[in-house]
């Protein structure tokens, strides 16, 4: 059912590849060529998580890997650190999002959306409030215990 | 899905890719450029500094555009879009980790905290799980409040009481409203919390690690233009939360929240229920 690397690295260059480009020279005014390095970098971090994700037997979202590699090669054990810390700081974080909302945004199933009870509008909104604000407190209690906010 | 089109087209080419997909790459282009042009506002709501990002510009162009709406997209161009939002997204988890990465020391200094926040995920029974109650929804509340029902949340509630279930109707709902409905009000809610300014910085931007990648991303957005001196390390912290909510979200639900919720739900369902049998459509 997952797709093949190839069909996945198409699609990433036809979605995130060169949408990213082009937020970042909208939106953060960076010019394509300075954006290039960034993005070609995030891009294979991605991949190599991807990838990774789909040998590894384990039962975790390929996501985590994504995270894990890039934390792995921009850290201080790794050699080539400092070059893809300097070059994806170039790329806004916000760059990279805006194609990830049109995708959603257009796979959404609005039928079924309005479809909902107002009932349960209220309910979920509570949900995200609660889970929001009960994390905000136990984050804020453990950075005061561990003196580590500051 | 995919194993089927490969018996089909034993070697798909590039091109061959491509012809299947311009339509919806092109009019993703497309919405992405008007999106960005629009770019981010800012104003004031009271004491709050409400920020709308190009994303949420892009997700209400998107679902205008859809099936359901204009109908610009067929049903299969949306089922691919849905899709390919797990690889859009790659890029932006590519970013937080490299800003993990970069921030290591921050990140092994506030690690108990990140750790410790998770137990705060109980906080989706809190207040929905008693006014859902008080509204008069039955079994479904248990689905509903028991995570904040993304994918897996809602694959696992299925998997226990079946996917025709109250609980796995209540999660559904969630499920549903909580992308277009969630990830619009989380941004609003992080900004409204911050003006209080009694939380840190940092304790919000773990806050955000609600299991979505697209509210995530929305909600620590508002808060790194808030608070432009933390920014990296806000958008790490959050990553790192919603990273730690995707690997252990599920057991945290099955093992934790969901047994809460329905030891809560047995002990203030007769207490608060008092429209009885009203709402009761036939459920078995």
């Amino acid at each position: 059912m997952a797709m093949t690397m190839k069909n996945w690295t198409l699609s990433l260059v036809f979605t995130s590849v060169i949408t990213m480009l082009l937020a970042n020279l909208i939106g953060n005014h960076v010019s394509i060529t300075e954006s290039i390095p960034g993005v070609l970098w995030l891009s294979a971090i991605a991949f190599t998580g991807i990838a990774l994700g789909k040998v590894i037997p384990l039962k975790i979202p390929p996501i985590v890997f994504v995270v894990l590699i890039g934390m792995l090669v921009a850290s201080p054990i790794s050699p080539i650190a400092q070059p893809i810390i300097d070059s994806t700081a170039k790329i806004s974080f916000m760059a990279p999002i805006t194609i990830v909302g049109t995708l959603a945004g257009i796979g959404l199933d609005f039928k079924s959306f309005i479809s909902q009870s107002w009932k349960m509008v209220i309910v979920a909104i509570l949900v995200f409030t609660g889970t929001f604000l009960i994390q905000a407190t136990f984050a804020e209690l453990f950075l005061h215990m561990t003196d580590a906010g500051n | 899905m995919k194993s089927s089109a490969s018996t089909v087209h034993p070697k798909q080419t590039a091109w061959g890719h491509v012809k299947e997909n311009y339509r919806l790459y092109a009019a993703a282009f497309l919405i992405v450029l008007i999106a960005e042009l629009i770019g981010m506002k800012k104003f004031n709501a009271g004491p709050a500094l409400i920020v709308i990002y190009p994303m949420l510009f892009a997700i209400v162009i998107g679902v205008v555009l859809g099936k359901d709406i204009v109908k610009f997209f067929t049903k299969e161009e949306t089922k691919k879009a849905s899709s390919l939002v797990l690889v859009a997204i790659t890029p932006f988890m590519a970013k937080v980790g490299v800003l993990a990465g970069a921030n290591l020391p921050e990140l092994v200094n506030v690690g108990p905290a990140l750790a410790f926040q998770e137990i705060g995920h109980i906080g989706t029974i809190l207040f929905a799980l008693p006014v859902a109650l008080l509204l008069g929804i039955k079994k479904e509340a248990i689905g509903a409040t028991s995570s904040t029902c993304r994918d897996k949340d809602y694959g696992l509630i299925c998997h226990l009481y079946g996917s025709e279930s109250p609980e796995a109707r209540g999660a559904l709902s969630i499920y549903i409203i909580g992308f277009l409905i969630g990830t619009v009000y989380i941004g609003f809610l992080a900004s409204f919390v911050a003006s209080f300014q009694f939380f840190h910085p940092l304790a919000l931007a773990m806050a955000c690690g609600i299991g979505s990648g697209v509210m995530m991303a929305a909600a620590s957005g508002t808060l790194a233009t808030i608070y432009p001196e933390y920014a990296d390390q806000i958008v790490m912290l959050a990553g790192a939360s919603d990273m730690l909510s995707a690997i252990v979200g599920i057991y945290f639900t099955l093992f934790i929240s969901l047994p809460i919720t329905k030891k809560l739900y047995a002990f203030l369902e007769p207490k608060l229920s008092f429209r009885k049998r009203l709402k009761y459509e036939g459920d078995v």
